[in-house]
């Protein structure tokens, strides 16, 4: 079934990139998929799109993805909207802010529920970039969900992280805080031809002079008027490339992470866990010595797996 | 963690008709039953509407059509799915349907047509019991 599916990925079929996606997003086999689809050709261009609910980031991806379009290379959008954490659903509204031409497959657009606690990111999203970028798309656009101040791992994912501020946020010491303005390589105004637009870009401007690190771009958009797309383009497509570079351990610590995940996800019904996560809920034993039982439960499932 | 994937449903409004409070109550009521809703909005044509089932990787499309349109509309997705290899994907139509074109409709390929007045928990009860065997 796995096997057939990778079969028609690997002949660049659409419909296996997008239930392999289905089944990343949710856990399942996400080891032997990743193994499966194999090592892109060239690694794609990912570039993130964050800032807060409401400050416009479809709208411009939607247009920015026309704008790539326009220079020839292809396009996947992950678009993250949130999880209920009460029901567990999701009203997943970016792509209708997206218009896509059906009959263009440079472009593909994919909606992520994104359930609480990942950074504003839907989970496995590491393994979902690796799936567009060996299927052969040029660029990724990631976009968060609504996003707060710390939400700032997204910077580890991607080569180019773009955050987007608006007019009216809040007097300069916003600015000033740590997080998430800190880790941007390109800063943009959006709703530029909002009044106010000017004045948080002289604010922002005037705290990132303070600053002793590398120049980081400020441009002010209107998905609007449509000014500033172009020249956003370009400031993301001059960017060096980031991720490959196996500068510390996070990555690895990321890929272990998720593993285990994996393991927790396709082993909770194997009779020993079970039995720890119900002398846990009982409270017979403390959160933290159930949790260094579960992680020695899961290494040697795993070894019993591989011998 | 053990429970089934939540049912993936793309809600569109196909051709020309601005009226979309309808169909966002449905997204809503979905959302709240535990369902991902990928809510493509107004002005669809089939063939982006076919593209967008198609890339969600949807269980279901619901259809919300008052403009009158539907017997053109409704067989060009129909057809649109079967030429993608979609035929899988159950197909719900709301909205203003007169009750001679339901049958139809059904005869078509179309799973339900939801008119005015449905209760919301219907249409949730629907999509879970048509969802139980056939979408793992």
């Amino acid at each position: 079934m796995l096997e057939t599916l990778l079969e028609r990925f690997r002949r660049r079929d659409r419909l296996a990139l997008a239930r392999l996606i289905s089944m990343v997003a949710r856990g399942e086999q996400v080891e032997p998929i990743l193994a499966g689809v194999g090592e892109p050709r060239r690694p794609a261009r990912v570039v993130a799109v964050t800032g807060s609910g409401g400050v416009g980031k479809s709208t411009p991806i939607g247009k920015l993805t026309e704008e790539v379009r326009r220079h020839g290379p292809s396009v996947a959008v992950l678009a993250c909207d949130p999880q209920s954490p009460l029901s567990g659903g999701a009203l997943l509204g970016d792509r209708f802010r997206m218009p896509a031409r059906p009959d263009d497959d440079g472009v593909f657009i994919r909606s992520l529920a994104a359930a609480g606690g990942h950074g504003a990111l839907a989970e496995h999203l590491h393994a979902l970039i690796r799936l567009l970028e060996a299927f052969g798309f040029e660029v990724v656009l990631i976009e968060t969900v609504g996003a707060g101040q710390g939400d700032t791992v997204v910077r580890d994912l991607v080569d180019v992280l773009v955050l987007l501020l608006q007019p009216e946020t809040g007097d300069d010491l916003q600015w000033e805080k740590a997080g998430l303005l800190e880790v941007a390589d390109v800063i943009v105004i959006h709703k530029a031809d909002l009044p106010g637009a000017e004045r948080v870009e002289a604010q922002v401007l005037a705290t990132l002079a303070l600053g002793t690190g590398t120049v980081v771009p400020v441009l002010r958009v209107s998905s609007r008027g449509g000014g500033g797309l172009e020249a956003l383009w370009r400031t993301i497509a001059d960017r060096p490339l980031r991720r490959g570079r196996r500068q510390d351990g996070r990555d690895l610590l990321r890929l272990a992470q998720q593993t285990l995940a994996a393991r927790f996800a396709a082993g909770t019904d194997r009779p020993e866990l079970r039995q720890v996560l119900a002398a846990w809920q009982r409270g017979e034993i403390a959160s933290a010595q159930a949790a260094s039982t579960l992680l020695d439960l899961l290494r040697e499932g795993a070894a019993a797996k591989e011998s | 963690m053990t429970s089934a994937p939540a049912i993936r449903v793309v809600l569109a409004k196909v051709g020309l008709d601005g009226h979309d409070r309808g169909i966002k109550v449905v997204a809503r009521a979905l959302r709240d039953a535990g369902m991902q809703v990928i809510y493509a909005g107004l002005w669809q044509t089939p063939e982006a509407v076919v593209r967008t089932i198609a890339d969600e990787d949807a269980d279901w499309v619901g259809l919300s059509i008052l403009s009158g349109a539907h017997m053109t509309l409704v067989p060009r997705v129909l057809q649109l799915l079967r030429e993608a290899g979609l035929e899988q994907v159950g197909v719900l139509v709301g909205g203003i349907i007169p009750e001679s074109d339901i049958p139809k409709l059904l005869e078509m390929g179309v799973a339900r047509v939801f008119g005015p007045g449905t209760a919301l928990l219907e249409i949730v009860s629907f999509l879970r019991q048509r969802s139980g065997a056939g979408h793992a």
